[in-house]
């Protein structure tokens, strides 16, 4: 057995254990095109006063991560452990930017709870606020950004997972603060001045956003797609059974 | 003692349990990883399950590996992981080896 071919063995057996911890393969993939389908989603005419079956869109499209989270892992069990479990070696700093990207969302989902309670706490959005024109959406959705946090030390593995799962998280978020300020914010807000500028820079704001979401989830899902391609080499480099 | 009079004992020296091709491959898959299962050990060396079982059976009374066994509901798995004893003895096995080969370029 020559050099080559070990350094071979140990590329291939590094290659196949970061499929089993850090790379996700199809599941970004999966990602991509379940960010883009939110953007879509929410673009759709009338979003805020979409209905099935008495239910507002936006109450199923909060289930989007845990639903990407769960098609992850049967992906994962499905198709990148067919030849067993293989642990990779680990690595300090790879599992302190894993903890970054933890702590970020954790951040920005505390952020928007705190802004939140307190617009509702100042009354800035008031709950008893009737509009008959908009759907309010429940208040059991104020309890996802918690829900959201829950699962994240367990089942983000990888800095990939996590920037899937940030995007489509983000994105949830992102989609509910329309309905909380049009359905519990102040009364006929573009004839107040400040209103008509902040409308203006949210709604560009927003442009940007969901130009740079489809960008990256065009970009997540061929990056997903090489990825199981990588996986499908390795599997082509292992040798026949004995 | 002359350097091509060293050679010889410089060869003999070799540890021979990591000097033979199946257990020196099984060696390399382990030190490229914290873990691995049985299954892909064997699918990455292209060695039969006997064959696999014998060779890893002698790393693990030589000290260079240990099994883990674990039950994934009621399948047991097997995976192995190699020792510092193990890590060290290919290290060694790498330099010895290095030394004994012909720079590059010279016959």
């Amino acid at each position: 057995m020559t050099t080559p071919e070990l350094e071979a063995l140990g590329a291939l057996t590094r290659e196949y254990a970061a499929f089993q911890s850090r790379k996700s393969g199809l599941a970004t993939a999966l990602g991509g095109l379940m960010a883009v389908v939110l953007v879509i989603a929410a673009l759709s005419p009338n979003f805020m006063g979409v209905h099935f079956t008495d239910r507002l869109l936006i109450e199923y499209l909060v289930w989007v991560p845990f639903l990407w989270l769960a098609l992850k892992g049967l992906v994962s069990r499905t198709l990148y452990r067919g030849l067993g479990t293989v642990k990779p070696t680990p690595d300090g700093a790879y599992e302190r930017r894993r903890w970054f990207w933890i702590l970020g969302l954790a951040l920005f989902l505390l952020a928007v709870t705190l802004t939140a309670m307190y617009a509702f706490a100042s009354g800035f959005l008031q709950s008893n606020h009737s509009r008959a024109a908009l759907c309010p959406p429940p208040m059991w959705i104020l309890v996802m950004p918690f829900l959201y946090l829950l699962p994240m030390p367990w089942l983000i593995r990888g800095i990939e997972e996590a920037r899937v799962y940030s995007v489509l998280v983000a994105q949830c978020i992102l989609w509910l603060i329309p309905f909380f300020l049009f359905s519990f914010g102040p009364p006929n807000p573009p004839m107040q001045s400040g209103w008509g500028l902040f409308g203006n820079l949210t709604g560009i704001v927003l442009v940007v956003l969901i130009e740079l979401i489809q960008i990256w989830g065009a970009l997540a899902m061929i990056r997903g797609w090489k990825e199981h391609r990588k996986y499908l080499a390795i599997l082509r480099a292992l040798p026949r059974e004995a | 003692m002359s350097k091509t009079g060293a050679l010889p004992k410089a060869i003999l020296d070799l540890d021979r349990i990591v000097h033979e091709p199946a257990r020196l491959a099984i060696l390399t898959v382990l030190a490229s990883a914290e873990e691995v299962a049985f299954l892909f050990l064997q699918r990455i060396t292209g060695l039969s399950k006997g064959n696999l079982s014998s060779h890893t059976q002698k790393l693990e009374a030589t000290g260079y590996l240990e099994t883990v066994k674990v039950f994934q509901g009621r399948i047991p798995v097997t995976s192995f992981r190699i020792t510092e004893d193990g890590r060290t003895a290919l290290r060694l096995y790498h330099q010895q080896l290095r030394s004994l080969l012909p720079k590059e370029g010279k016959p």
